[in-house]
C-alpha cells in the first residue's frame, strides 16, 4: 500500500481505538451509587392503644422495642398507653404489673386496639408481680 | 400385758425403725445408671433423678456431636447402663446401629426427638453416605425451644419411674420443680427478645441449628453452613449470604462454641457486621453454660445485646 505514512498511522490508530472501545466499556469501573437501604422507604405506621386492667392496685407498665416505657403511677387498676408501630408488622408488647399486695394471686388483663377494633386480648396470672409478652396477630 | 398407750408407743417405734431401715437400704442401693449422648438430656436427667441416678455423659460438653462416633469403651458404658438418652431426629447417625445391642442388653432407649414436633431443616453440600452423619430433613436441634425441653423432661421422668418405681415420688417432685423453672425460663426469654425490633431479628450463624428458636421467637435464620457442622457452603452461597446480610443491614453474626469462626470472620470483613459472640447450638458448655438454663440465658443475652 502506497501513500502518506502519516495517513497510514492515523488509519491504523483509528482502527485500534474502534477495536478497544467495547473492551474499555466492558471493563471500566462504573460509579453508579449503591442502592439506598430499604429504610429509606416510608413505613406505614399505625397507633396501637394498649389497655391494662389489674385485679388489684398495682404499678402498671407497657413496653415495645425502641420506644420509651409507658408507666402508670403506683396504686392504679387501669392504665392506657398508645404506641406508634408498623401497620404490617407491629412489635410484641411487654406488660408488667407490680401489685401492692404481693401475697395474693394476681391477674393482669391486656387488650390491644387499633382504630377502635380489638386486635388481641389476654389475661396473665402471677403472685405479686405479673410480667409477660403479648404478640399482636398479623394478617 | 402392755397398756394401750405403751403398745401405741412401741408401734410408733417399730414404724420409725422400719422407715430408717428402708432409708438406709435406699442409701446403700445402686443408683439408676443413665448414659447420655446428649449434654442437654444429661442435665435434665440429673435434675429429675437427683441422688437416685448416676448420669454418664458419653458426649461431653465441648465435643462436636455431629461428628462424634462412640469408641469401644463408650459401647461398654452404654451396655452397662439401664437407660440411654439420645437426641434423635438423625442427630446421632450411629443410633440405628446401636439399637440391636441395646435390646440384647436390656437398655431402655429414650429418644428426645420422638416426643417433639419436628421442623424442617436446611441441608446441603455434604455426603449423605457418610456413616457418621445420616440425617433426615428434620432439624434435630429441638432443645433450642424451651417448650420442647419441657416435653422431653416429662419423657425422662416417665422413663425413670418405669425403671425405678420406688423413686416415683422423688422423680415427680423434681420434675415438677424443673417444669416451674422451665416456665420461668421461657417467660424470661420472651421478655428479653421483646427488646429487639422485629426487623432486627435475623440470625446469621455458623450452621443451621437455631430453627426451633427462630420459630418460637420470630427470627429469620441465615446459616453459613447447612444443618450439620460437616455441611460446607458453596462459594455462590457465601456470596448470596453476604448480599442478604448487606441488604438486611444485619448488625452482628454469631460463631458457635465448637467451631472455627474463621469463615464468619471473612464474612464480617466484607459486610461490616460485627462478630456478636459465641453461642451454644449443639449442646451445653462449661461454667455458666454447663446447664440447660445457663446455656439458654447465655445465648439469649448474647443475641439480644448484639442485635439491639
Amino acid at each position: 500500500m502506497r501513500g502518506s505514512p502519516i495517513l497510514r498511522l492515523v488509519l491504523v490508530a483509528g482502527a485500534l481505538v474502534l477495536l478497544a472501545l467495547p473492551v474499555w466499556q466492558l471493563t471500566r469501573q462504573t460509579t453508579s451509587p449503591i442502592p439506598a437501604k430499604p429504610a429509606a422507604v416510608a413505613e406505614d405506621l399505625g397507633d396501637y392503644r394498649v389497655i391494662l386492667k389489674s385485679s388489684g392496685t398495682a404499678r402498671l407498665q407497657a413496653m415495645v422495642a425502641n420506644q420509651p416505657t409507658a408507666s402508670s403511677a403506683s396504686g392504679v387498676e387501669n392504665f392506657e398507653a398508645v404506641f406508634s408501630m408498623s401497620a404490617n408488622e407491629p412489635e410484641d408488647i411487654a406488660v408488667f404489673a407490680d401489685f401492692v399486695d404481693r401475697t395474693r394471686p394476681s391477674a393482669l388483663r391486656v387488650m390491644v386496639e387499633k382504630g377502635g377494633v380489638v386486635l388481641v386480648e389476654k389475661t396473665f396470672w402471677g403472685t405479686g408481680v405479673v410480667e409477660d409478652v403479648l404478640t399482636i396477630p398479623t394478617k | 400385758m402392755m397398756e394401750g398407750d405403751e403398745f401405741a408407743t412401741v408401734k410408733i417405734l417399730f414404724f420409725l425403725m422400719a422407715m430408717l431401715a428402708g432409708a438406709s437400704v435406699r442409701a446403700g442401693a445402686e443408683p439408676v445408671r443413665v448414659a447420655s449422648l446428649s449434654t442437654v438430656m444429661a442435665d435434665l436427667a440429673r435434675d429429675i433423678g437427683g441422688e437416685r441416678v448416676e448420669v454418664v455423659e458419653i458426649v461431653k460438653p465441648g465435643m462436636d456431636p455431629h461428628i462424634f462416633e462412640p469408641a469401644p469403651g463408650d459401647l461398654t458404658t452404654i451396655s452397662n447402663a439401664q437407660i440411654l438418652l439420645a437426641s434423635g431426629l438423625g442427630f446421632e447417625g450411629y443410633l440405628d446401629r446401636l439399637r440391636p445391642s441395646l435390646k440384647r442388653s436390656g437398655v431402655v432407649l429414650v429418644v428426645g426427638g420422638e416426643v417433639v414436633e419436628p421442623i424442617e431443616g436446611a441441608c446441603e453440600g455434604h455426603d449423605h453416605s457418610e456413616d457418621h452423619h445420616h440425617h433426615g430433613t428434620a432439624d434435630p436441634h429441638w432443645w433450642q425451644s424451651v417448650s420442647n425441653v419441657q416435653l422431653v423432661a416429662r419423657q425422662i421422668r416417665d422413663a425413670l419411674i418405669a425403671t425405678d418405681p420406688e423413686g416415683q415420688g422423688t422423680y415427680k417432685k423434681n420434675a415438677a420443680a424443673l417444669e416451674v423453672r422451665l416456665e420461668d425460663l421461657g417467660k424470661w426469654v420472651r421478655l428479653q427478645i421483646v427488646q429487639l425490633p422485629k426487623k432486627n431479628r435475623v440470625l446469621v450463624t455458623s450452621h443451621d441449628a437455631l430453627g426451633y428458636f427462630a420459630k418460637d421467637y420470630g427470627f429469620e435464620i441465615l446459616p453459613v453452613q447447612g444443618i450439620s457442622t460437616s455441611d460446607q457452603p458453596s462459594s455462590q452461597k457465601v456470596r448470596d449470604l453476604i448480599g442478604r446480610i448487606q441488604e438486611r443491614g444485619v448488625k452482628a453474626i454469631f460463631a458457635e462454641s465448637i467451631e472455627n469462626p474463621k469463615v464468619l470472620g471473612q464474612i464480617t470483613a466484607e459486610t461490616g457486621a460485627k462478630l456478636g459472640g459465641v453461642i451454644y447450638a449443639d449442646g451445653l458448655g462449661s461454667g455458666e453454660t454447663g446447664t440447660y438454663e445457663g446455656m439458654m440465658r447465655h445465648n439469649v443475652t448474647t443475641i439480644v445485646e448484639a442485635l439491639k
